[in-house]
């Protein structure tokens, strides 16, 4: 049997031993599967593979194992490849079967004289599937961070400057770059993924030069127009992954969160093939490729920019917060049920963090938490449930109050992408994806986001002015996603609907054009002179060990179960009936179901996974609250609730 | 081996020609029709290009030769080929006029070959035409009729050298290129010609004369491509991606590519719907390519036959398949309100909402008598108080029509309902561009927020509405297009919320021209009613508590099926029977006189009456019969009684709960204002006894007016002067 390394340094040849041993056996696929699912669930296994989102490429071991941390932004056609084939020697006809899973390009070139039997009875042709995989859009870098610390076991306080060795070359949107990122978003894309300039200005000048022509000699037709890598998000940056796929491709969706372990493959051959068709040589042959230049960049990008993942496993994912146990399925229950006891705790010491940072608001600092413990649990024909949409109103204008406020989000929950609406913004960003029929493939948008994403919409950035027709459809785009959590993808000729789990925070000055669940009006108890200097204040008071309780609090109020007894049931009921006799035009149909979550929400945020009615009533007590709260102002702003 | 394949192919090259000869149908008087033959012979005089051997014929002859041809299409490509290449010149029956250079070219050769025909010199291979050369027909298969379409993603491996049929949706077309099937070479010394078919998109050009004299002198002779004696083929390349509801939900649809030779390209444009017909095949690589990518084999599909369609004529596709199952699934007792309770299975009550919206779908028939149209479509407006899922109930209608168009009032202006004249910037003409009334085209217009919408924008439904066309008089374009839809819109109330104190008329702020095209006007209201309310609650909590729908007693019919038995029902053209007409008119009549004694707000006229038959007809539809029965007019006037009483009921709901003070206030007020506008302007001042009077006629006692007088003068709305002869509002 190959010993421990080498499952991870060379699988292909643990795959090749068990091909040769099979004697042509189909079932030697389904026991490479077996070997290499049970090798990883030993101990830790998860955690010593190398990772392609932290690890950069050029030090990646080709042909080895590795693991990938992204979300499925594309899936292309399936392509079909020969799962066994025959060589043969010309000379001594002497013939050979090989397996072509997971491989990318025959291995004729070390043996130059040998054929392939094209016509051979022993060849099966298979089909396989290539996932475009990008790393999840709006990983925020403490995320980011634990991740890579964690598969090198490092203490948390390297973070700030890593001298001796790599740190991710993902630089998220860094609080100062964050508004250049916004309205320029391509200037800051390189066309080389390896290295992150600002980085390595801290003195890392070696790496750079060893990296610089690694990023740059492997494809010099596209030194000049750089390839376009497809994140959702502007100024993303990390390794794009085209993952092969071969076993129960329907299982996977598009926009789902995976760690893949898998064979990586640069073999520089797939670059030649690209560099190959340029221009004027399919000028010459036009009939020699279906494809056109473009669906050629799109499908078969340098393997160097874009590195071929044959896929031994996926891990999909629920949620990506490494402070929580995601292994195994007991391990998580184990950790859930151990920190429900601290629940009400945190909540009470969170909450306190929150109403700090909402300048002393404590109603909207309540139902911040709330938002930020939502997601749909479920979705009744068209109906997403458990979305709560929440809308800040009353925040200082010109300010970089929402900034602040999206920096302290940042800090705590996993993916969260902050969406300035300018209305050049507006006008000109790509929100939903697009599908390209040239380059055949998805163009993303950035609202091609993963579950549980939290998107702040800052609308306090709005100005008067034309919105044109894209501005237009974005609005729409955003309403949607807000109302019915769904994205309708455009494929130019007709559109696919998409659904989302994406938690929406609008920031407005009065009350948001857009819908929103929930708008609750800030109202300050506290006028610190600086805004800025009192929100980084409150921001360093609190230690990494408490803003690490805070987000294992959020990701395990958002995972829990959540009931409700036919005894309360009956009470809310009547409770309704009794509130419409009173008075009809206070509550509706629509009020009754934002309650229900309300109240869903509080309760788990407590800790208590079914509802009380303790719980129900205080969830009528805070929505009475708020209501009183916003009277005033939709009389001002008009009718429509 | 060898000669046994060979034996086989002369085999079936001979069952080819057999059943080419002798298949034939019987045509009314029972004579018979070869319709291949006939084919044959407008082969052989270049008359037609493409034949097509229809397998539902070959399964009448050969049940297993059709399995044969599936199974392997290319091979029987070629076979039949053959048979029809031997059997033209048995049909020709008169010379042939050339129609180009190929032709000439080959006239020539075979002239050529006969007079200097030496039987005894066996010519070189590579000398001899080549039958592709001498072919100037295609030959494609259809596939049965038994042979259900494939969806793109089902095509697999193993579908690799079949006959398959694909529908989906063209993407990307190339334009129709000249492909090389034959090239032929002359010598620059001998000039002997040579012959080169070609199968491979890519070929290697020959160099060297292989021609016997040639070769014996070792002369070396260059041989050159010869253009004009050269076959080249019409060759395009499709893409097609399958329809969106194929692809299960979080997929990303699938594409194939397609070529397309001869007769079928030009056939399909970006973004029609097709079915295409065609032999799986892999692409062969050849040479560095194949090397590198060894592993890989890109597929196509060898189209036979690509057939438009549009989305409409595919469900219809769907609805021969409605078998006896399915219909008795729909068609069970009580099967209309399980119809209409299957529309927005999500949104609670609304009955009889629902139940107008299943006939708006279905339908009413048109008539046409005596070049007079009358519509069939119904149009229902929705009015009601935001948050009563108005725009909920409209975009599952969206959803379930086949043809639909979903705009809102207030981001579509006239023109974007109706139709744009557009100058085209490349070539400076005028187009015509249709807007969604205009798409909607046999199908739903969705018109949310219709109370927003500009008034001048609204007038350009009017014409829409009623006469189903649109007229376009704009920069030298004037025509007519066709706009036969049903409109469904959705308003606001016109202060946002209904307000029960005001007239109908206020709330609505529709003009009548407007409404009365209206078949059926509903107001949703949000009406406090503990019984409602607990039913509505129980609904809410249940979906929260059970993360799912409440158990009903019916299962909500599924979309499809849904979609399909309508467009059944849509093929019925139920009538009005004799009988009918008197119940019908009493029936009428009896509402004109209703409308006259209690002052009905909405307008009972004529369009009143063939709202009613529409709706009868629509509801004679959906029951699958082609008479109106006597249930259909009650129902539909059942439904038109409640929209109104979803008008009216409110009002009186509101009447019975004003104290006779409040009544008597209003009507003052009103006086006052009738006041103002009759002496121009002289404030809010009544004469009181005028005030009195007014009031007695409307049914109150003077006491009663006194004792409002004097408390709305305590509330100090208006002052009574001291001589008590004039109100004065304050």
């Amino acid at each position: 049997m190959p010993s421990s390394n080498d499952w991870i340094n060379n699988p292909l040849g643990v795959v090749e031993e068990m091909f040769v041993q099979s004697n042509s056996n189909p079932e030697w696929e389904a026991k490479v599967l077996e070997y290499f699912k049970g090798k990883l669930k030993e101990k830790q296994a998860y955690s010593w593979i190398p990772s392609l989102n932290d690890v950069p490429l050029h030090y990646l071991k080709p042909n080895s194992l590795v693991k990938f941390r992204c979300l499925v932004q594309d899936m292309f056609d399936p392509e079909f490849y020969m799962g066994v084939y025959e060589t043969i020697d010309p000379s001594t006809k002497a013939k050979v079967l090989r397996f072509g899973k997971y491989k990318d390009v025959t291995e004729l070139r070390c043996v130059p004289h040998l054929q392939v039997d094209l016509n051979s009875r022993n060849t099966v042709t298979a089909e396989r599937q290539t996932f475009y995989c990008v790393p999840i859009p709006g990983e925020t870098l403490w995320e980011a961070f634990l991740n890579h610390s964690h598969t090198y076991a490092r203490s948390s306080q390297a973070r700030v400057v890593p001298s001796t060795s790599y740190i991710p070359s993902r630089q998220k949107r860094s609080y100062e770059e964050d508004d250049e990122m916004d309205t320029q978003p391509q200037k800051q894309r390189e066309p080389h993924t390896g290295g992150s300039p600002q980085l390595h200005a801290n003195g890392d000048s070696k790496r750079q030069e060893t990296e610089a022509p690694s990023g740059q000699t492997t494809s010099p037709s596209n030194a000049s127009s750089p390839l376009d890598l497809n994140f959702p998000l502007p100024g993303e940056r990390g390794p794009a992954c085209l993952v092969k796929v071969y076993e129960d491709l329907d299982s996977f969706k598009l926009n789902d969160m995976l760690e893949v372990y898998g064979i990586l493959s640069v073999n520089p051959l797939l670059s030649v093939l690209c560099e190959e068709k340029d221009p004027s040589a399919s000028l010459l042959d036009p009939t020699e490729s279906m494809e056109t230049p473009e669906e050629q960049r799109a499908h078969d990008p340098p393997a160097s920019l874009v590195p071929r993942l044959h896929m031994l496993h996926a891990r999909p994912l629920q949620h990506n917060n490494p402070l929580l146990p995601s292994d195994r399925a007991e391990d998580q229950h184990a950790f859930v049920s151990s920190f429900m006891v601290e629940m009400a705790s945190v909540r009470a010491e969170f909450l306190a963090y929150l109403t700090h940072i909402l300048l002393g608001d404590g109603l909207a600092a309540e139902y911040l938490l709330l938002h930020l413990i939502s997601s749909v649990y479920a979705r009744r024909d068209v109906l997403p449930l458990g979305k709560f949409t929440l809308n800040l109103s009353g925040c200082p204008p010109n300010s970089s109050f929402t900034e602040s406020l999206h920096q302290v989000i940042q800090e705590l929950v996993p993916c969260t992408y902050r969406l300035s609406m300018t209305l050049h913004n507006m006008n000109s960003l790509r929100l939903v994806p697009r599908k390209d029929y040239v380059a055949n493939r998805l163009v993303s948008g950035a609202l091609q986001l993963a579950r549980n994403t939290s998107l702040v919409l800052d609308e306090t950035r709005l100005e008067q002015g034309q919105l044109d027709a894209s501005g237009v459809q974005n609005i729409t785009a955003l309403g949607n996603l807000i109302s019915w959590q769904k994205v309708d993808y455009d494929f130019n000729y007709h559109q696919m609907e998409f659904p989302c789990n994406i938690n929406v925070f609008v920031t407005s000055e009065g009350r948001s054009l857009l819908p929103s669940d929930c708008q609750v009006p800030l109202q300050p108890q506290v006028t610190p002179p600086n805004l800025e200097e009192y929100l980084s204040t409150v921001h360093k008071a609190q230690l990494t060990s408490q803003i690490n309780k805070f987000r294992v609090y959020l990701s395990v109020a958002q995972t829990l179960d959540y009931s409700i007894s036919d005894e309360v049931t009956k009470a809310v009921e009547d409770d309704f009936v009794d509130m419409r006799k009173d008075d009809p035009q206070s509550v509706s149909a629509e009020d009754l179901h934002r309650m229900l979550v309300v109240a869903r929400l509080l309760s788990l945020s407590l800790g208590q996974t079914s509802l009380s009615r303790e719980g129900w009533m205080r969830a009528k007590h805070i929505d009475m609250l708020r209501r009183t709260r916003s009277q005033p102002q939709t009389t001002v702003n008009g009718n429509e609730p | 081996m060898r000669i046994a394949t060979l034996s086989l192919t002369t085999f079936s090259v001979e069952k080819c020609k057999k059943f080419l000869q002798e298949f034939y149908s019987e045509d009314d008087n029972g004579k018979k029709v070869f319709k291949y033959g006939a084919q044959l012979v407008a082969l052989s005089h270049r008359e037609q290009v493409a034949l097509q051997v229809d397998l539902d014929d070959v399964a009448e002859e050969d049940p297993e030769l059709v399995e044969s041809i599936r199974e392997n299409a290319k091979r029987y490509t070629g076979l039949f080929a053959d048979a029809i290449h031997e059997l033209l010149p048995e049909y020709r029956e008169r010379e042939v006029v050339a129609k180009d250079s190929l032709d000439v070219y080959i006239e020539h050769r075979l002239m050529m070959e006969q007079r200097g025909h030496d039987p005894t010199d066996t010519r070189n291979p590579q000398n001899q035409y080549p039958a592709e050369l001498m072919r100037r027909f295609e030959l494609y298969f259809k596939p049965p009729s038994t042979a259900k379409p494939k969806v793109v993603r089902d095509v697999r491996a193993d579908s690799i050298g079949q006959l398959v049929t694909v529908r989906g949706i063209i993407t990307r077309a190339t334009e129709v290129k000249p492909m090389m099937a034959v090239a032929t070479y002359t010598c620059d010394l001998c000039g002997a010609e040579t012959y080169q078919p070609i199968q491979s998109p890519t070929f290697m050009p020959l160099i060297m004369c292989p021609s016997q004299e040639c070769v014996t002198n070792k002369s070396g002779g260059r041989l050159y491509l010869q253009t004009r004696g050269s076959k080249f083929i019409k060759f395009q390349e499709l893409r097609i991606q399958e329809h969106s509801d194929q692809v299960p939900v979080g997929n990303i649809p699938r594409s194939m590519t397609i070529y397309a030779r001869g007769e079928n390209t030009r056939v399909a444009q970006p973004g029609d719907h097709v079915a295409i017909a065609g032999v799986f095949l892999p692409l062969l690589r050849t040479g560095f390519r194949q090397a590198v990518q060894g592993l890989l084999s890109e597929t196509y599909l060898e189209a036979h036959s690509i057939t438009l369609m549009n989305k409409t004529e595919d469900d219809e596709l769907g609805t021969a398949e409605l078998n006896e199952e399915e219909l008795r699934q729909i068609t069970e007792e009580d099967f209309y309100e399980k119809l209409a309770g299957s529309i927005a299975p999500e949104i609670f009550g609304h009955e009889d909402v629902k139940k107008a919206l299943l006939l708006l779908l279905v339908g009413g028939v048109q008539q046409a008598p005596k070049g007079m149209k009358i519509r069939g479509n119904i149009n229902i407006c929705l009015m009601g108080d935001p948050g009563v899922a108005k725009s909920q109930l409209l975009s599952y209608i969206d959803r379930l029509a086949p043809r639909s168009q979903y705009t809102t009032g207030r981001g579509s202006s006239g023109v974007g309902l109706t139709a744009a004249v557009m100058r085209d910037p490349l070539t400076g003409e005028m187009t015509l561009e249709g807007g969604a009334l205009v798409l909607a085209d046999q199908g739903v217009c969705c018109i949310d927020e219709f109370d927003k919408m500009a008034d001048a924008d609204r007038t350009a439904i009017h014409e829409v509405m009623e006469q189903q066309t649109i007229s376009i008089a704009k920069a030298g374009i004037m025509t007519s297009l066709n706009a036969r839809c049903s409109i469904l819109a959705a308003a606001n109330p016109a202060y946002g919320r209904y307000n029960p104190r005001k007239t109908i008329e206020q709330n609505i702020q529709l003009p009548a021209a407007l409404l009365s095209r209206f078949d059926l006007l509903w107001l949703i209201q949000d009406k406090p009613n503990a019984e409602s309310d607990l039913r509505l609650a129980q609904h809410i909590t249940y979906v929260h508590q059970h993360c799912r729908q409440p158990p009903t007693h019916f299962t909500p019919i599924d979309m499809k099926l849904m979609r399909r038995y309508l467009s059944l029902c849509k093929r019925r053209q139920p009538v009005v029977p004799e009988a009918l007409a008197d119940y019908i008119t009493a029936a009428y009549v009896e509402m004109r006189k209703e409308a006259r004694v209690s002052k009905d707000t909405t307008f009972t006229s004529a369009r009143t009456l063939l709202s009613i038959l529409r709706l009868s007809t629509a509801l004679a539809r959906l029951r699958l019969v082609d008479v109106v029965e006597k249930e259909d007019v009650n129902e539909a006037m059942r439904l038109m009684e409640m929209s109104k009483d979803s008008l009216q009921a409110d009002k009186s709901n509101a009447t019975r709960a004003q104290r006779p003070a409040d009544v008597i206030f209003s009507l003052l007020r009103e006086l006052a204002t009738e006041g103002v506008a009759g002496r121009g302007g002289s404030g809010g001042l009544v004469r009181l006894a005028e005030a009195e009077q007014r009031c007695v006629s409307r049914g109150f006692t003077p006491a009663q007016f006194q004792e409002a007088l004097e408390e709305y003068e305590e509330l100090n709305v208006w002052q009574v002067n001291q001589a008590r002869t004039r109100i004065t509002f304050v």
